[in-house]
C-alpha cells in the first residue's frame, strides 16, 4: 500500500533538526499541515524549480542537510536538474521524489507522461547521484532514513505516493489562487537567510 | 561587413578585468549555461584562480533557481547566460526575481550580434535575437547596463549592486566576445 504525502512528510520531519527543507506540489501541501519551521521554503508557483533551489541552498550551507521534497511531475519539467545536481555533487543533498504518477493530485488527477514507464531511481543513478532508493511503505522509510543520511549524497529517495480523489468538477469547478501563493517563496527564502544569521545586505 | 581583429578588440573586455570585477563584488559562484561570447571568462573562472566556483546547469531556469538558493544560503552569485537563454528562463525570473524579490545578477551575452552592429545601438541590430533583449528587460522592469567598450567596465559592479539594492533582477549585457588572456 502506498504512502500518503502526509505520512511521508511526517517521517521526514522527524529528521529535519536544523536542516533546510524545500517543498513543492503535494509535498508542500502536506508540509503545510505540519507545524511551521523557519528553514522551510515552498517552491511555488514555480513547478520544476525545487531541485535547483535546493542545490543552491546546499552549496551555500554545506554543514546542513538540504531535503528537497519534489514531485514526479515537477521533476519531469526540469529533468536535467538531476544532471545539474549530480555535476555539483553536494554531499548534503537529499532529493525525495513524491511519485504519485499524476499531476494536479487531488484536483484533477491527470496522468503524468511518466506514469507507466519511467524509473526515477534509474534516472538518478544514470545522472550521477551517489545513491537512489525507493519506498512505498511508511515503516520501511522510517527505518531506513538514518542509514541513508549516513551514506554519500546526493541521493534520491523515491516515494510511491497515494492520492486523493479529485475535488474539481461540476460541483466545484474552480479554485482561486491566493495572493500569498505568489509571495510566500520570497518571504520564506528571506526567513531562511535571517534564521541562518545572514546579514541583510549580503 | 568584415572587421579585422584589431578593430574588434576595442569592444572586448579582457577576461581578467571582468573576473577581478566579480571578485570585488564578493561573488563566490557563477551559475551558468555557458555563453559563447563569454568563453574566455568561463575559461578564466574554470582555472579557479579567482576563488569563484562555476556551477554548470542544463537549463537557464535551473541557473536562476540555483542562484536564488545560493542567495538564501548567504552566497553571492552571478548568472551567466546568453540572450536566448534568458528568453527561455522568463518564468523563473518572474517567480524568483520579480514576485519573490530575490536579487539576481544576470550577465547576458548578445549571442548572434552581427559585427557591423558593434559600436551601434544593439536595438538596431538586424537580428531579432539581439534587438529584442533590451525592450524585453524593460517590459519586465529589469534595469540593465551595457558592456560595449572598456569605458563600460564599471557597469559590471553597477549592475551587481543594483540587483542588491532593488532586491530583484538586474542585468549586464555583454555586447561582444570577452577578450582572451595572453
Amino acid at each position: 500500500m502506498a504512502l500518503t504525502s502526509l505520512e511521508a512528510c511526517s517521517v521526514i520531519a522527524k529528521h529535519r533538526d536544523g536542516n533546510i527543507v524545500v517543498t513543492t506540489m503535494g509535498a508542500m501541501n502536506a508540509m503545510d499541515a505540519l507545524p511551521p519551521h523557519p528553514l522551510t521554503v515552498a517552491c511555488v508557483p514555480l513547478m520544476g524549480g525545487a531541485a535547483c533551489l535546493g542545490l543552491g541552498l546546499a552549496l551555500a550551507q554545506p554543514t546542513r542537510k538540504v531535503f528537497v521534497l519534489d514531485g514526479d511531475a515537477s521533476l519531469l519539467m526540469e529533468l536535467g536538474g538531476l544532471v545539474s545536481v549530480a555535476q555539483a555533487m553536494p554531499g548534503n543533498y537529499f532529493h525525495f521524489i513524491f511519485n504519485n504518477s499524476i499531476q494536479f493530485a487531488g484536483l484533477g488527477n491527470l496522468p503524468t507522461p511518466a506514469q507507466h514507464k519511467t524509473n526515477f531511481v534509474a534516472l538518478a543513478m544514470a545522472a550521477g547521484y551517489a545513491h537512489a532508493y525507493s519506498f512505498s511503505n511508511k515503516e520501511m522509510l522510517a527505518a531506513s532514513l538514518d542509514e541513508i543520511f549516513q551514506k554519500n549524497a546526493p541521493a534520491v529517495i523515491e516515494l510511491k505516493i497515494a492520492y486523493e480523489k479529485p475535488i474539481l468538477g461540476k460541483q466545484r469547478p474552480s479554485i482561486e489562487m491566493t495572493d500569498a501563493r505568489f509571495t510566500r517563496m520570497g518571504d520564506e527564502l528571506r526567513c531562511i537567510r535571517s534564521t541562518l544569521g545572514i546579514p541583510a545586505e549580503t | 561587413m568584415s572587421l579585422p581583429n584589431e578593430s574588434l578588440s576595442k569592444y572586448s573586455i579582457p577576461a581578467d578585468i571582468f573576473a577581478e570585477a566579480l571578485v570585488r563584488c564578493g561573488i563566490k559562484y557563477v551559475v551558468t549555461v555557458p555563453d559563447m561570447l563569454q568563453i574566455a571568462l568561463h575559461q578564466r573562472l574554470d582555472r579557479a584562480i579567482d576563488g569563484i566556483f562555476s556551477i554548470n546547469c542544463t537549463t537557464e531556469d535551473q541557473a536562476v533557481e540555483t542562484a536564488a538558493g545560493l542567495y538564501a544560503g548567504g552566497a553571492r552569485a552571478a548568472i551567466i547566460v546568453q540572450n536566448q537563454g534568458f528568453y527561455a528562463a522568463i518564468n523563473s525570473v518572474r517567480a524568483l526575481g520579480l514576485d519573490s524579490g530575490i536579487p539576481l545578477f544576470f550577465i547576458i551575452g548578445q549571442f548572434g550580434r552581427e559585427f557591423s552592429n558593434l559600436g551601434q545601438d544593439p536595438r538596431r541590430s538586424k537580428r531579432r535575437m539581439v534587438r529584442m533583449l533590451e525592450p524585453l528587460l524593460e517590459t519586465l522592469e529589469i534595469p540593465y547596463w551595457r558592456l560595449e567598450t572598456h569605458n563600460d567596465e564599471e557597469n559590471i559592479e553597477k549592475a551587481f549592486y543594483s540587483s542588491r539594492e532593488r532586491k530583484g533582477p538586474a542585468a549586464l549585457i555583454v555586447g561582444h566576445f570577452i577578450g582572451f588572456e595572453n
